[in-house]
Order: structure tokens, then C-alpha cells, then sequence
């Protein structure tokens, strides 16, 4: 290549940077001097922004502040509080449920919120064309299956006599439907919007929430700014969120050191013994239990794991604390079901102590004393790969030997579901509303064969428990019912029990009430940012 | 002058392969600890390199020294098999479409047209999704995608062979094409064979590397090079080592076989 | 030379319509249920069972994959299952992060390569020519994810210097540059040396040589053009394949490229996605096929005659 072509090929490399852009930061984003901005980073990219859509952490951080639901959950709480409905009722018979809007809360676009922005939300998600992951949860509603089907125009059980009044009958008693319409799918989305731009509305969403998306550069960035239509006067504090996206923890963390992030959530393994060990540091942390129980399930209908004395061994062969460990201290230690923040959760059930000794005496009980062999099915992860090579560890004392098996999401799903396919896998469950039910119920029970109990587990006795605590309305008698479940399950093992996940935050010195929830991504609303030299 | 330059490479090249080969046979009795089990109490807390572990532990409590001494049998195993497989299909279908010509030659050339088009890593990755990540399906992925650089080589050679006149006299005379290949065309193809046999392993060895590092390699506890410089990684600002040290197996492993490959190449082109 | 350029795009189509094949197959065999992969874990049966209807997916193959061309001849490449959105505007608001990564590091391998290459050749047979010869195969052996972990390290967190990953500027644009640059430096200067010592050997140049030049002028002169067609050839065929990405320096500097996209989309195992990526980069290749074709028939001018008759 001549000189003189080089020249003109670097130039034109230059011209294709120059002109295409790269900017991070909060250049380019036309904000007043002294706006309060929150910096933050993650390290992936947004997967969407339609609540209809959207079914993870990232994307319900944003939805939660650009959207408003009916109900919504406290700041750092599963209590149910108002939001787009100032009061609701329910009947006694649960089955329906009134819920009364305020008037005066407004899409970012200044349009009033009514009850048919509510109604076409929760339509939406029904709609098989949209895709949504959030459909389970509103078949419950007389007329959801027609409507699916595209046999009725509307979803008969949805009632809007007014524009401030909404009510929803069910096809069967359901004591816990409130908690169903706070998550982001039942969102008040404004049916204009999405008729103007289709199948883009993810990158054009108008919510009614605290916030209104400014920017959103897939991969580089995505910048909120407040909404001058929200009904809480005062909030948000902020002026705009600006979400730097793609960028490894490593780098969040150098950036958190040198002042240029405001938050950083999940330190980075490597940092944490270091931040924990430094006073200045550790008490800008931030803890919470998640809802999440991990656990080891095992396929009751396959052998060895048919045998419960099997299921106990390997129960006491594994040690938790050594997984805890692993994870910095990022966990804590499973002994039941139901993860500590979840109602119905019971401190006294004792679980299983890591007691190889005890194991291997079953296996020799179970006719397993001299070893045997399986595989361990896992999604392709790094943490979950670190786990699984210690749990390998600790069978491999007991005299068990397994085989590490990490597969894509998609064919981990599928495998798990089949009855004989998996003898054993590595999973993490995620409570999606404060109730047993959607642990205990959704995981365990004989109704779940084949979707959500991969165990294939099945007890009379349980089953019996989990009907009559579905459908009981006081909830004190509920959740004692629940306890009796949770003791025969443990008692029958399916799972071995190993932690629950704790999230971590670190704040800088200047971010003020920024608070976790234990069961959705933490609120922008109240947050404010004092002045620093940042 | 030149002679010597060039046997000094493939010296230096064959020792190293050599004792890549050495330490991979002779794991079990060269390693210090088991690679799988935990010997110091490090979980999540990597420990630097000391008078009992050399190389430090990592975050699992594991040995490293003795990892990487174990990483080097399934380097070589899924380096030198697949290999084997790439030469096999790449050679046969040289061979065959150099030897046969005309629309034998155009069918199976516009087949490796299309086999090169296609984004060797991500198609690598697909495969191993497909057929679930063992040491065999690595082994058998990397030798699928990596034949296409040897097939159009050895057409080239065969070709230049097949219009020698001896060749055409005898296939006039009728003789089997099987046996004019094998006894004719094939011995003279063999030296650049054994050339690009060299040079294949590095390429293999560096594919697995690859995917190793991307997660989707040989499963755990299975102390591939590649997996350890990933999983390193996220600890590169306290424990460094634990991302270096394997990468620098690998950078070595590779060398020796390039070197011997460049070597054994140029002694050829030197006569 | 109409023929010649018509028969060479039909080649071209024919490759493609073999890549979609291929992809279409090894799709429809990968083990994921895309209804699964949308509708996620906690669906149950008959949601999915909407899904897939949705979809086409109880459709016969054949149909599918007419379906499939169908569209993507319209330049729709579907959707992608994870990310809901179009899978051609996902492929273009990452190319030009790729794309500038890859001319900047085609240019700087270039100037090294040919550097090492050429100063290899005229100091031929001394141990400038070894040391150059174990330089470049030193860095074809490094893997470039290990090279591009070092530097990140190095110049990241020791130096602070460049920033940790991801694109901000051109500083962040020095060492995947410098990562990917290094490894095709060394293999260029190995093509080029290997051209120039066989151009140097040619009749032609020792009777250059016979009639009194110095044997670097000789070379450089007569030698270099020549040496550097092939030069051109690989470059061009590389160049295109970066453009559709190096998934390993992406992952490993967190670069929005195309290849960090490929890398998601496998370990998601987003079929379209997939589907569309790779035929970009098929895409791609058979273009800087033919336009290498094409560029060599213009610089040779034996070609030139030989495809005019």
C-alpha cells in the first residue's frame, strides 16, 4: 500500500469516528448546569423497555421508573401501597377487586391516565402477538383465554365503568391477585404511543412514572430524566439518570474509586474482602437478602433420587458455608424453602448441617456405599460453574461422583422440564409476589409436573396443605398452613437447600436515601445527590 | 548459513512440543496436588504464589501449577485430535477434487467456498451448542471447521501432480485412481502435509483456547488453559497470576508448534 | 470482462443461498425451544403452545426456511428472541463500532507487517531476518484474548492511562487496536517475506541486480509490487471478515461491536440472531471476494487479458 493511501485511509477512519460519535458521560445531553444527576453503570445492555416485554432486574429498574401500576410495593418492603389507585377493595370471596384511580396522574406526554390505559396494559400482555412473559400471571381473569384466542375483543372480566374506576373478575378465588397487578406488566400504557410506533415502542416508551426516557443508545447508554407530569409533587429529587451501559465491573469499580459513578451494585469479587476490611468503605455498603433461593433440585423419579435417604445424604454432604465463602459472603446459608424476606418465612426450621459422616451412613443405608455417579445440569455461568465445582468437591468426599454439565439457558429449560432427562440441577428461584404460594405452589406441586417442578416431586399429604393454603383468606391460618408444607418438604428433600443470594450496593458519600427492596430493583424517586466535586 | 538458522528453529520448536508432551504424560507424577480438589482454605480469595504452591491458589482453594500442569494433556488431546480430524477431511478432499477435476473439482471447491464464508469462531460456538460442551464435542467442532485452509492447499499440490505427465500416462492406461493417488500423488503431497500438520495444532490449539475463554470449551473441573484465563480474569486486580500463568502455557504451546512447523517449512523450501 | 464479473456475482449468490442452508439446518438443530427462550421460565404449556403458533414454528421446515429467504431477500432478518428488536437495525447500530476497530487495525498490522516483512527480506540471511522471523511468530502464538487481558491490565489498571473497556473516545480505541493489530502484524510480515524473498529470486531482478542496483533498491523496486498482490488479496478477505466481527478482542475490551453481539447471541442461543449475523458475515466475505477479484484483475494485468478473452 502506497504511503499516500494510507494517509487517505487513515483519514477516512477518522471521518467515520469523528462522525459517528462515542459520547459517554453526560455530554450531549443539553441538562441545565447545576442538574442533579444520578451516574450509574451496568454491565449489560437493556433488554427492553415495554413492560409488557421486559422480565428482568434491568429492565424493571427502568420500567418501574418510567411506568406506574395500580399498587406498587413500599421502598424497602413487600407492603402493598397506592400508586395510579388511591384505594382498592376486595371481596370477600376473592374473586373480585375494585380498584379506584387517582385523576390526576399523566403520561409524560400529558395525557390524563384513565382506567382504559389500565385495561389496554394488562391486554396487552394477554396478547399473544406481544410475547409476553408476564401472560400467567392475568389468565386468572374471566375472559383472558377468549381473548387470547382472539374470540372476543376485549377481556371480559375487566370491567371500566368509569374512567376512574377499574375491577377485575377471576375464574377462580385468588387472595393474592393485588400483588400480581403491581408488577410492571400491569403497567397504564398509553395505547397511542404504542399504535404509533409498533413494534419500536421499546425504544419510545411514555409512562406515566416519575421519569421519561430521554435517550437510549443500544449498548453505549440510556439517560431518564424527570417527568413534569408526575402526580407526587417534589419527586422525583433527581433531574436525570444517566446509565452508561456495557461496562465491566472492573471498570465500574475503578470508576466508583475515581468519583465518576455514583453507585455500583455487585462490587466485583476481587474488591470485596478489601472494601469489607475498610471502615470508610463498608459503611457505604448496602445489604440485602434477595427472595432467591438457590438450590440443587433433584429428580424424584429418577434413580438414585428416588430414595429419599439419598436426597438426605447428599443434603448433609454438601457444605453451604464453603459456598458462602466463595461468594465473599455474598449469601446466606439455606436451611428451608422460602427465602428469609418472603411472609411465611420460619427461622426456627433447622434444614440440613453439613454433616459428611451422617451422609455417607445413608448411602450405605440407601445400598450407595460404594458411590455412584451423575450429572449436574447448570446454565452456562461463571458463578454457577464456581459452585457447581465446589459442590463436586464436597460429593466427591461422600463418595459421589458428578459431572458438571453447563448448557445454554434455553436447553437447560427444556431438559429440566423433561421427566427422565435430569437427575439433578443447579437453579435459582426468584419470588415474583410475597406469598409461599409462588414457591412452594409454583415448584412443588403435582400440578407442575412438566413446567415449573422440575423435581417431579409429589406428596399427598403436601398437595393437600398447598390447596386448602391457597385458598385461604386470613392469612395468619395461610401461612401456618404453608409451615406444615415447608416442614414435609424438607423432611423429603428434593431440593438440597443451598443459599440465599444478598445483593450489595455501594453508594458514594453524596447519594442520599437510595434504598433495596428485597423483591424489585431499588426506586429513583427519593433519591437525591448533594453537592460534590465528582 | 541458512540450513543451520532453520534446523536451530526446528530444534528449539520440536523441544518445546517435546516437553509438552513430557509434562502431559507425566502429569500425575510432575504434579504436586490434585488439580480438582481444594488444598487451601482460599475460597473466594485467591492466594499469591508461595514456597508450597507456586503458582498460588485460586478461588476455589485449587493448585494452580498443578492445574496448568493437567491443562496440558487436554490441550494437547483436543489441539493434536482435532487436528487429525481437520487433516483427515481437508487431505481427502484436496486429494479428490485436485486428482479428479472438472465438476468433481467445482462441486466440492464451492462447497468449502460456502464452509469459508461462514465465521469459523461463531459458527464453532454454535456447533458447541448444539452438540453440548464435552471434550469430544470440542474436539470434533474445532477439526469440522477448521479443514477448508487444507483442503485448498492440498488441491493445489495434487493438481500440480495430477498434470505431471506420468500421472496422466498412467491413468490412460487405465490404472485406479484410488491406487495412483495414494501411491503417486499423495507421497508428494505428504512433506506439506506434515507442514500444516504442525501448523494445524497451533490453529487448533488456539481455537480451543478460544473457546474455552468464551465458556464454551471443555466443562469443569477440567483444567482447560483457556477457562482459566477467563475465570482469572475476574480477579486480575488482586491476583494477576491467575490470569498470566495459563496464558503464558498457551503462548508456549503454540510457539513449539509454529516454530517446528516454520522450521520443517523452511528446510523444504531450503532444498 | 462482463462475463467474467457476472459469473463471479452468480458464484457469489450460490454461496450465499449454501450459507443460509447451512445456518437454517444447524439452527433447527440447536437444542432450544425459541418459545421457551421468549416466554421464559415460569410459562406454562399452553402459553407456549400460543407462542410457537405465533412464530410458525409448527410450520413444516421447508416452509420455514422459504420463509426465511423470503424475507431476508427483503433485508428482514426477523427478530431477535432476547432482545425484541430487529435483528437488521441490532446488525447496523453495531457495525460501526466494529468496523472502526477493524480499519484501524488492519492499517496499523499493515504498516507493522509490511515493516517487519521487508526489512526481514533485505537483511536476509543475517540475524535480523531470525530475530524478525521469531518476533512475528511469537505474536501469530499469542491468543488474543490472553494479549488483549495483559494490555487491559497493563495499560487499565497499572498505568490508568486507557480506560478499562467499552467505547468512549479514541483513547479506548488504542489497545484493541493495538490487540488485534499485533497478531495479523506478525502474519503479514511472514506472507510478505516469504513473497519478496521468492519475487527477489525471480530471473528479472538478478539481472536488475546484475546491471548494478543495490539489492534493496532492487527489491523495493521491482520486487515489492509484485510481492504485495497477495498482500492485498488476504488483507482485503481479512478485513471483511473482521467487519463481521472478532468476538474474542470485543469480549474481551467490552467493545458494541458485532462480535461481542455474535458472542450474546450464541450463549443466548437467539436463533435469528444468530441466523442474521452469520449471514452478514457470508455476506461480506463473497463481496470482498469478488471485489478482491476484481482488484487483482486490475493490478495484474496477465489477469486483466486472461478474463477480457
Amino acid at each position: 500500500m502506497k504511503p499516500r493511501q494510507l494517509n487517505a485511509l487513515m483519514a477516512a477512519a477518522f471521518a467515520i469516528f469523528a462522525l459517528g460519535g462515542c459520547r459517554s458521560g453526560s455530554r450531549g445531553l443539553n441538562l441545565p448546569p447545576h442538574a442533579m444527576i444520578l451516574r450509574i453503570a451496568e454491565v449489560d445492555d437493556v433488554p427492553t423497555l415495554d413492560p409488557a416485554a421486559g422480565y428482568d432486574t434491568l429492565s424493571w429498574t427502568f420500567e418501574q421508573a418510567i411506568f406506574d401500576t395500580l399498587v406498587r410495593y413500599g421502598e424497602d418492603n413487600v407492603e402493598l401501597e397506592p400508586d395510579l389507585a388511591a384505594s382498592w377493595e376486595s371481596a370477600p370471596d376473592a374473586m373480585t377487586f375494585t380498584f379506584h384511580l387517582r385523576h390526576d396522574a399523566r403520561f409524560s406526554n400529558g395525557r390524563i391516565v384513565t382506567s382504559d390505559d389500565v385495561r389496554y396494559g394488562i391486554e396487552r400482555v394477554l396478547d399473544p402477538a406481544t410475547r409476553s412473559k408476564g401472560m400467567e400471571y392475568y389468565r386468572g381473569i374471566a375472559g383472558a383465554d377468549e381473548f387470547a384466542a382472539h374470540h372476543a375483543e376485549h377481556v371480559s372480566g375487566i370491567e371500566t365503568p368509569d374512567a376512574w374506576t377499574i375491577r377485575f373478575h377471576l375464574s377462580a378465588p385468588d387472595p393474592i391477585f393485588p400483588h400480581k397487578l403491581a408488577m410492571p406488566f400491569a403497567a397504564a400504557v398509553p395505547r397511542e404511543v404504542v399504535a404509533r410506533w409498533g413494534d419500536d415502542f421499546s425504544h419510545h416508551v411514555v409512562g406515566s412514572g416519575a421519569f421519561m426516557l430521554r435517550e437510549w443508545r443500544g449498548g453505549q447508554r440510556i439517560v431518564i430524566v424527570l417527568n413534569p407530569y408526575y402526580f407526587a409533587k417534589g419527586l422525583p429529587r433527581l433531574d436525570a439518570i444517566v446509565d452508561s451501559l456495557g461496562v465491566d465491573s472492573e471498570l465500574q469499580w475503578l470508576r466508583y474509586e475515581a468519583g465518576d459513578l455514583d453507585l455500583v451494585a455487585q462490587i466485583p469479587p476481587a474488591e470485596f474482602p478489601y472494601v469489607m476490611k475498610t471502615p470508610a468503605l463498608a459503611r457505604l455498603v448496602l445489604r440485602k437478602t434477595t427472595v432467591t433461593t438457590e438450590y440443587l433440585g433433584m429428580n424424584c423419579q429418577m434413580p438414585p433420587f428416588d430414595d429419599v435417604r439419598v436426597r438426605r445424604a447428599l443434603s448433609y454432604a454438601i457444605d453451604r458455608h464453603k459456598l458462602v465463602a466463595i461468594l465473599n459472603g455474598r449469601g446466606v446459608p439455606a436451611h428451608s424453602p422460602l427465602p428469609p424476606n418472603l411472609p411465611g418465612f420460619d427461622p426456627n426450621l433447622a434444614g440440613y448441617s453439613h454433616d459428611p459422616a451422617r451422609a455417607r451412613a445413608l448411602l450405605e443405608a440407601a445400598h450407595l456405599g460404594a458411590g455412584f455417579s451423575f450429572e449436574i445440569w447448570m446454565r452456562a455461568d461463571a458463578t454457577v460453574l464456581m459452585l457447581g465445582q465446589s459442590i463436586q468437591q464436597d460429593l466427591a468426599e461422600a463418595g459421589v461422583s458428578a459431572i458438571l454439565k453447563p448448557v445454554a439457558w434455553g436447553p437447560f429449560l427444556e431438559a429440566i422440564r423433561q421427566p427422565r432427562t435430569a437427575p439433578a440441577f443447579l437453579y435459582g428461584w426468584e419470588a415474583d409476589f410475597p406469598d409461599p404460594e409462588n414457591v412452594l405452589g409454583t415448584l412443588l406441586s403435582r400440578t407442575q409436573w412438566g413446567s415449573n417442578n422440575d423435581s417431579f416431586y409429589y406428596n399427598p399429604e403436601f398437595e393437600d396443605l398447598l390447596g386448602r393454603a391457597a385458598r385461604e383468606t386470613d392469612f395468619t391460618k395461610r401461612y401456618a398452613l404453608y409451615d406444615q408444607a415447608q416442614k414435609i418438604a424438607i423432611a423429603d428433600a428434593p431440593w438440597v437447600f443451598l443459599y440465599y443470594p444478598v445483593i450489595d450496593v455501594i453508594r458514594q458519600p453524596w447519594v442520599h436515601d437510595y434504598v433495596l427492596n428485597p423483591m424489585r430493583p431499588a426506586r429513583f424517586e427519593q433519591v437525591w445527590v448533594s453537592a460534590h466535586g465528582g | 548459513m541458512k540450513a543451520r538458522r532453520i534446523n536451530r528453529l526446528e530444534f528449539v520448536g520440536g523441544a518445546m512440543v517435546l516437553s509438552l508432551v513430557i509434562v502431559a504424560a507425566l502429569a500425575p507424577l510432575i504434579a504436586p496436588h490434585d488439580p480438582a480438589r481444594a488444598v487451601a482454605a482460599t475460597f473466594g480469595d485467591p492466594a499469591g504464589p508461595s514456597l508450597r504452591f507456586p503458582l498460588g491458589t485460586d478461588q476455589l482453594g485449587r493448585d494452580v501449577l498443578s492445574r496448568i500442569i493437567y491443562g496440558a494433556r487436554i490441550s494437547l488431546i483436543v489441539g493434536v485430535a482435532a487436528m487429525a480430524l481437520t487433516m483427515l477431511i481437508g487431505v481427502a478432499i484436496g486429494l479428490v477434487s485436485g486428482f479428479f477435476g472438472g465438476a468433481v473439482d467445482f462441486l466440492l471447491m464451492r462447497f468449502t467456498d460456502v464452509m469459508l464464508s461462514l465465521p469459523f469462531l461463531l459458527l464453532a460456538m454454535a456447533l458447541v451448542a448444539v452438540l453440548r460442551p464435552s471434550l469430544l464435542s470440542v474436539l470434533l467442532v474445532i477439526g469440522l471447521v477448521s479443514w477448508t485452509q487444507v483442503a485448498r492447499v492440498v488441491r493445489a499440490e495434487a493438481l500440480s501432480m495430477t498434470a505431471r505427465d506420468f500421472v496422466l500416462v498412467a491413468r490412460s492406461l487405465g490404472a485406479p485412481a484410488p491406487r495412483l493417488i495414494i501411491r503417486h500423488v499423495l507421497p508428494n503431497v505428504a512433506p506439506i502435509i506434515v507442514v500444516m500438520a504442525a501448523l494445524g495444532t497451533s490453529g487448533t490449539l488456539l481455537l480451543e483456547a478460544a473457546l474455552s475463554f468464551l465458556g464454551m470449551g471443555v466443562p469443569p473441573p477440567a483444567p482447560s488453559w483457556g477457562r482459566m484465563v477467563a475465570e482469572g480474569t475476574m480477579y486480575f486486580r488482586t491476583a494477576p497470576w491467575l490470569a498470566i500463568s495459563p496464558g503464558v502455557a498457551i503462548f508456549y504451546a503454540v510457539l513449539g508448534f509454529n516454530l517446528l512447523g516454520y522450521g520443517v517449512l523452511g528446510r523444504r523450501r531450503a532444498s | 470482462m462482463l462475463t467474467w464479473l457476472a459469473r463471479r456475482i452468480v458464484f457469489g449468490v450460490a454461496v450465499l443461498a449454501g450459507t443460509t442452508l447451512i445456518t437454517f439446518l444447524i439452527a433447527f438443530v440447536i437444542p432450544a425451544d425459541p418459545a421457551v427462550a421468549m416466554a421464559g421460565a415460569k410459562a406454562d404449556p399452553r402459553t407456549l403452545a400460543i407462542i410457537r403458533h405465533e412464530l410458525g414454528l409448527d410450520q413444516p421446515l421447508y416452509v420455514q426456511y422459504a420463509r426465511y429467504v423470503y424475507r431476508a431477500a427483503h433485508g428482514d432478518l426477523g427478530r431477535s428472541y432476547v432482545r425484541r428488536e430487529n435483528v437488521s437495525t441490532l446488525i447496523a447500530s453495531r457495525f460501526p463500532a466494529t468496523a472502526i476497530l477493524a480499519l484501524c487495525a488492519m492499517a496499523l498490522s499493515l504498516i507493522l507487517g509490511i515493516a517487519m516483512g521487508a526489512v526481514a527480506a533485505a537483511y536476509r540471511g543475517r540475524a535480523a531476518d531470525t530475530a524478525l522471523l521469531v518476533v512475528s511468530l511469537a505474536l501469530v502464538s499469542m491468543p488474543v484474548f490472553w494479549l488483549g487481558t495483559m494490555l487491559l491490565i497493563a495499560g487499565g489498571l497499572y498505568l490508568r492511562t486507557f480506560p478499562l473497556g467499552g467505547f468512549s473516545g479514541p483513547l479506548s480505541l488504542v489497545l484493541p487496536t493495538v490487540t488485534l493489530a499485533l497478531g495479523s502484524a506478525g502474519y503479514y510480515s511472514r506472507i510478505l517475506h516469504t513473497n519478496l524473498i521468492d519475487a527477489m529470486d525471480q530471473d528479472y531482478i538478478r539481472t536488475a541486480r546484475g546491471k548494478g542496483l543495490s539489492g534493496a533498491r532492487a527489491m523495493l523496486k521491482h520486487a515489492m509490487a509484485n510481492a504485495m498482490l497477495p498482500i492485498v488479496t488476504i488483507a482485503g478477505l481479512d478485513l471483511a471478515s473482521m467487519f463481521s466481527g472478532v468476538v474474542l478482542t470485543e469480549t474481551v475490551f467490552d467493545w458494541p461491536g458485532i462480535g461481542r453481539l455474535a458472542y450474546e447471541a450464541v450463549f443466548n442461543l437467539d436463533i435469528p440472531l444468530i441466523m442474521g449475523i452469520v449471514l452478514f458475515a457470508a455476506l461480506l466475505i463473497v463481496a470482498a471476494n469478488i471485489a478482491v477479484d476484481l482488484l487483482y484483475a486490475w493490478l495484474d494485468p496477465r489477469i486483466r487479458l486472461e478474463a477480457a478473452r
